[in-house]
């Protein structure tokens, strides 16, 4: 199931808050809205879940406004904000109302409780979780239809690197068996980790759409390497005509691990750790700051932009 | 309809806070109950121990404290939704929001029926109980009856124009500190003061159908039995239908 955003525009007032987006977002791709605070993702999102109305333009999944689907909770499954709850409800009656609602089977609740990690909790007043749990409650509550697509703003916000981690793989999951996932983030630290495709936005437009490889790719390469002797790969470096820098945690090398690696291994230089970098938040910043045209719009589904 | 419906359902049976709601009611009921029957609480001059609807207006009278629960059941059945951001999952999940107003709707006309038995329980025992214990008369006349069936309409009547009121106002503390404001200052007042407009507000309209006119000291300045029930839906029927229509276009931010 593909969803689609298509010269959607949204003015509260008079603030642009979404100005002519149109993006695609693929099956089998986690693909991440990114942007600082204020960029209008979760005004985008709303607006995809039929929450709230745009002034113009369509978004759709497979063709479809999310109000036109039948069963959207089978087909999409979306986690808006961790505040939606009645603190006085157990997570286990929170997800009941919510399967009682759209039909769905008995024990649907227990499944989704016993995938996010809360079985233990589900008896448990929601008051009284913590900002994780509601994040975990938040997922749960959207996989109660194991739908095809899933619909995430922020959803890292308030995880402990535990939970992150746990958010990631499981996100990815999801993605690996076909599903769509389109998230939104403010921290591309995290995005980077998690997504295949990035839709970059700033004041309600949209920057860039591109896979994270190029974007990494366009970002410049780097590594960072941990080294007993620093001064003689230093040296090695120097002579191999790469530029670098020692920081904190090492010396930080404008060349890919595997031409530092090499170049280590000539030189028989002890390396105590090596990981490749690439100076994506730069990028990133250099997009959303600098005035930007807009982006051209996709013409299909299919023609995802780049 | 009938998933929503019972969603609906188990969102108030879900919350200790209904419960609470309904207990605090009844006592309420009863308290009221104990100042109608002359010489428990106090002598009342517009009815005596001997009159034979005494037990039909005591019963009505019991009804003064589950109007105004009905219709804060109603109106949190939507600010609350909206207080924890809990409309959400909820429009999610039924994206025609008509439907999820209707299901509101006849859940609290489902849930006035409970509460509209247990009034009448705790209402007409200790009605009886306090009317004997004074030696008066406890007689169930045709007024008692219609002053039960009325109590049915009303609460269904009141739960419903709640439902509307926190569709229109999705502010809790502005709905309910409105709902009060207006149950028991506004029309508490206007009625008595200028009976030619005040005898048209839902609560004069309410008192008309319950034939409580002379228990409130309005007397012959109400709506007859009829024109009063009339109003009333009339109230019903145009909270519900703004509430229609405004419903579906408001964002959900």
């Amino acid at each position: 199931m593909s969803i689609e955003l298509r010269v959607l525009t949204k003015v509260f007032g008079d603030v642009l808050a979404v100005d002519d987006l149109s993006a695609v977002a693929q099956p089998g791709e986690v693909t991440a809205l990114l942007g600082p605070n204020g960029a209008g993702k979760t005004t985008t999102l709303r607006m995809l879940l039929g929450l709230v109305a745009p002034s113009s333009g369509t978004a759709t999944f497979d063709g479809k406004r999310y109000d036109e689907l039948t069963d959207p909770i089978r087909q999409v499954g979306a986690v808006l904000e961790a505040s939606g709850y009645h603190p006085g409800r157990t997570g286990l009656d929170h997800l009941r109302i919510l399967a009682t609602a759209s039909r769905l089977p008995h024990d649907a609740p227990e499944r989704v409780l016993a995938e996010t990690g809360l079985a233990a909790d589900a008896n448990r007043r929601v008051g009284g979780f913590s900002l994780g749990m509601r994040q975990r409650l938040g997922i749960a509550a959207a996989m109660l239809g194991d739908p095809k697509s899933l619909v995430l703003d922020e959803p890292t916000n308030g995880l402990d690197p535990p939970g992150v981690r746990w958010l990631r793989g499981y996100v990815g999951g999801l993605a690996d068996e076909g599903r769509t996932v389109l998230l939104s983030s403010h921290a591309l630290s995290e995005v980077e980790l998690i997504a295949d495709h990035v839709l970059v936005m700033a004041r309600g437009r949209l920057l860039r759409s591109s896979s994270l490889a190029t974007l990494r790719e366009e970002a410049g390469v780097g590594s960072m390497v941990r080294t007993p002797d620093p001064d003689r790969l230093s040296a090695a470096l120097d002579a191999a005509g790469h530029t670098h820098r020692h920081t904190d945690e090492g010396l930080a090398v404008d060349a890919t691990p595997e031409q530092v690696g090499e170049l280590a291994a000539l030189h028989r230089i002890v390396l105590h750790g090596l990981e490749g970098t690439a100076d994506l938040e730069k990028a990133f910043f250099r997009l959303t700051q600098e005035p930007h045209p807009p982006v051209e719009r996709p013409l299909s589904a299919e023609g995802v932009l780049s | 309809m009938k998933a929503l419906l019972d969603a609906e359902l188990l969102k108030m049976r879900s919350t200790r806070a209904t419960a609470l709601l309904v207990l605090a009611t009844l006592v309420l009921a009863v308290l009221t109950v104990a100042t109608t029957v002359p010489g428990v609480i106090e002598e009342n001059a517009w009815i005596s121990l001997d009159d034979p609807d005494l037990l039909a207006n005591v019963v009505g009278n019991g009804f003064g404290a589950p109007l105004v629960l009905m219709t804060l059941l109603g109106v949190l059945a939507f600010t609350q939704e909206f207080r924890y951001g809990t409309i959400t999952s909820t429009y999610l999940g039924e994206p025609r929001r008509t439907r999820v107003l209707v299901a509101k709707g006849l859940s609290l006309a489902l849930a006035s029926i409970v509460i509209t038995i247990m009034t009448l329980a705790v209402s007409v025992a200790c009605g009886i109980a306090l009317i004997r214990s004074q030696d008066g008369n406890v007689t169930v006349t045709g007024q008692f009856w219609q002053t039960v069936g009325a109590g049915f309409v009303v609460m269904a009547a009141y739960g419903v124009v709640g439902v509307a009121v926190g569709a229109l106002v999705p502010n809790q503390i502005a709905a309910v500190v409105g709902v009060l404001i207006w149950m028991l200052a506004v029309e508490q007042m206007v009625i008595p003061l200028f009976p030619e407009v005040g005898r048209w507000m839902p609560f004069a309209a309410a008192s008309s159908l319950m034939q409580l006119g002379p228990s409130y000291g309005f007397d012959d300045q109400l709506l007859s039995v009829p024109m009063g029930g009339l109003v009333l839906v009339g109230y019903t029927a145009a909270a519900v239908v703004l509430a229609l229509g405004i419903t579906p276009k408001r964002d959900v931010l």
